[in-house]
């Protein structure tokens, strides 16, 4: 569904590489996370799979078009989510939509049935312009909805929603996907990434560090870690110890034997914890 | 691509009427205009009126008719009455074999004089042919005031046209939205379409209203509608550039007065420059619209005239597009 070969990019008032020289491919039906820090290229990157930044260099095929020659009725098949939510604010949530599923060829889903699937029932006749930050998103994101795309691109989809919502963001995007849809997702929330993933890619600095599936990550990486909270001195200190390693062994011992437990948890590593092990970094 | 045109079109024309300063750009046009059809003819409306009896002979009525406007009454108290209003009207009763002037008195000499010479030639039986002065036309049949009242409002109606795309260009870069509508199957070039005909359609309805409402419905319409289309492109390119050069409507509108200055510069360049420095206004395509509109609504047009105005519009138009075409649409995507 994407293919990316040698992709670089460079803003023109900007010295630095935004991407630089990363390579991957999305097969169809592919929930495919692009995850990363801040600035890492996420946004660029889907910018230039959408055509709304002009490729400089590099080979890209994009739903089987090749994206040194665009052609727009590609877009009938492809839906884009943006990080910064942009609808009219001077027409109302449903003519935003009926609007916009004019503009395509093919059949399009109705207004009133996307905006109660993203939680803004009743606000379909309120200008948009009056919506907080977190509806405008989401009418955001059901407008990419629109056309029933095969391929769907969002850009930070939960990002400033409240737990719950974007908790009815990731189901959608789960019937989505069991509709054989391919997501194309940009993120920094790692539960999201590894709940609906069948591939992630770490991104930093514009530059791929690895891809596999989350699965395969916590295999390579997550070895069983043990959260200890303990008292030192009146003092609650935390620390995350690996069970593989000796030296954390040895420190979980001394622990236990020296102070007073608070409480013990064995977990998994997180994706986030493995983003940190792999590329030295957090994710914010 | 036609049908996305005009979907882009009413979405501008719902977001606009939403718009208090658009919806300000569409209808003062025509505001514009009646004050214009309700002052400009009492400014300059040189015609005297004659009050004249229903008993009179139809070819005096018809005679005086010719030079003056008339007012026919049933009887001699009605007509009393109307000479008696205040404003000037002279009137012409029979009375015997000969005619009685009547007047309120307080008219202008020129008043009286007027409707006195006009009966006697009446009664004398002369026409205009046979006077041994010889008649030399300059062709101006409107009152000038009036049509120069109306090519100055085309001109800013005009320029009001390119402001609504402006605005409605802010708009999208306000709410980001272009990108939006960028990943739809819409070419750019569509959507540059679409988003030019509620300009070019306020554009055109106000034009015609404003010729309509000040009277001049006998103007060569062809001849309005090609040279309104011509300048109003010019509006479009300049109005797409501003709305892409501003972040705000204030930055648009600042834009707009400085296009004032050109448009003003040329029709005082027009009505005031003696003929041997009309040449220093040709580089202005407001120049040549305003010129043709000039000759169109006083009825002395030709073709070949309004056809050169038309192709200098164009011209000038077209380089100002050609040479920002790049501009427009990298400022839109
Ligand atoms: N319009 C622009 N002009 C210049 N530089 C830009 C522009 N947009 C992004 N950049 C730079 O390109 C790099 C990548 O930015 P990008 O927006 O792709 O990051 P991101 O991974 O999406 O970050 P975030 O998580 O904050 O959305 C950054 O260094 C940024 O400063
Ligand atoms: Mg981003």
């Amino acid at each position: 569904m994407i293919s990316v070969k040698n992709l670089s990019h460079i803003y023109s008032n900007n010295d630095k590489l935004a991407i630089n020289d990363i390579s991957f491919e999305i097969t169809k039906g592919e929930t495919f996370g692009f995850l990363g820090p801040s600035g890492a290229g996420k946004s660029t990157t889907q910018g230039i799979l959408t055509g709304l930044l002009k490729l400089q260099k590099g080979n890209v095929h994009v739903a089987g078009y090749n994206m040194n020659k665009v052609d727009n009725k590609r877009f009938n098949k492809i839906g884009v989510s943006f990080e910064q939510s942009n609808v009219y604010s001077k027409l109302t949530a449903k003519e935003n939509l009926e609007f916009y599923r004019k503009l395509f060829d093919v059949p399009t889903r109705e207004p009133e049935e996307l905006i109660k699937l993203v939680g803004l029932e009743g606000k379909e006749n309120d200008r948009a312009g009056s919506f907080s930050k977190g509806m405008k998103h989401r009418l955001t994101f059901a407008r990419s909805m629109i056309n029933n795309p095969e391929l769907w691109f969002l850009d930070e989809p939960t990002t400033g929603l409240d737990p719950t919502i974007a908790a009815t963001i990731k189901e959608i995007i789960n019937g989505q996907k069991a509709k054989g849809v391919t997501t194309f997702l940009t993120t920094h929330n790692m539960y999201i990434a590894d709940e609906l993933c069948d591939r992630v890619a770490f991104i930093i600095d514009g530059q791929i560090k690895l891809i596999d599936t989350p699965k395969n990550l916590k295999l390579l990486y997550g070895k069983k870690l043990v959260d200890i909270e303990f008292i030192d001195n009146n003092e609650v200190k935390k620390e995350t110890l690996k069970l593989i390693d000796d030296n954390d062994k040895k420190r979980m011992y001394e622990i236990i034997n020296k102070y007073k437990i608070q409480t013990m948890h064995s977990k998994e590593a997180t994706l986030e914890e493995i983003f940190i092990q792999v590329t030295g970094r957090g994710l914010i | 691509m036609i049908k996305k045109m005009f979907i882009i079109f009413g979405r501008d024309f719902l977001s606009s009427r939403r718009d208090a300063m658009a919806v300000y750009i569409m209808v003062v046009p025509l505001i514009m205009a009646v004050l214009v059809a309700a002052f400009a003819p009492g400014l300059n409306d040189t015609t005297v009126n004659i009050a004249m009896l229903e008993s009179d002979s139809a070819e005096h009525i018809e005679y005086i008719e010719q030079y003056a406007k008339v007012e026919v009454f049933k009887n001699i108290e009605e007509l009393e009455r109307r000479v008696n209003k205040r404003d000037e009207i002279a009137g012409i009763i029979p009375l015997g074999d000969g005619h009685e002037i009547l007047l309120q008195g307080n008219e202008a000499d020129i008043i009286e004089m007027y409707a006195v010479l006009l009966n006697s030639f009446y009664e004398l039986g002369l026409t205009k042919e046979e006077t041994t002065a010889t008649m030399i036309s300059f062709g101006r049949t409107i009152p000038p005031l009036k049509a120069k009242l109306t090519n100055m409002l085309i001109s800013v109606t005009v320029m009001l046209s390119g402001m609504l795309i402006a605005i409605s260009i802010v708009e999208e870069k306000n709410d980001d939205t272009i990108n939006a509508v960028n990943v739809t199957p819409i070419s750019q070039i569509g959507f540059i379409l679409g988003k030019s005909l509620l300009g070019s359609s306020v554009a055109m309805i106000s034009i015609i209203g404003a010729i309509f409402i000040t009277g001049f419905y006998n103007v060569n319409w062809i001849m309005i509608v090609i040279i309104g289309f011509c300048s109003m492109i010019l509006s479009l390119v300049i109005g797409f550039l501003q709305g892409i050069n501003s972040d705000d409507f204030m930055e648009a509108a600042a834009g707009v007065k400085m296009l004032m200055l050109p448009i003003a510069g040329s029709i005082a360049g027009y009505e005031l420059l003696s003929d041997k420095w009309q040449w220093t206004m040709y580089w202005s395509p407001f120049y040549w619209a305003y010129k043709a509109n000039d000759l169109i609504l006083a009825k002395i047009a030709d073709w070949p005239t309004i056809l050169l105005c038309t192709g200098l519009v164009i011209i000038s138009s077209t380089v100002v597009f050609i040479l920002f075409i790049p501009k427009i649409r990298k400022g839109l995507s």
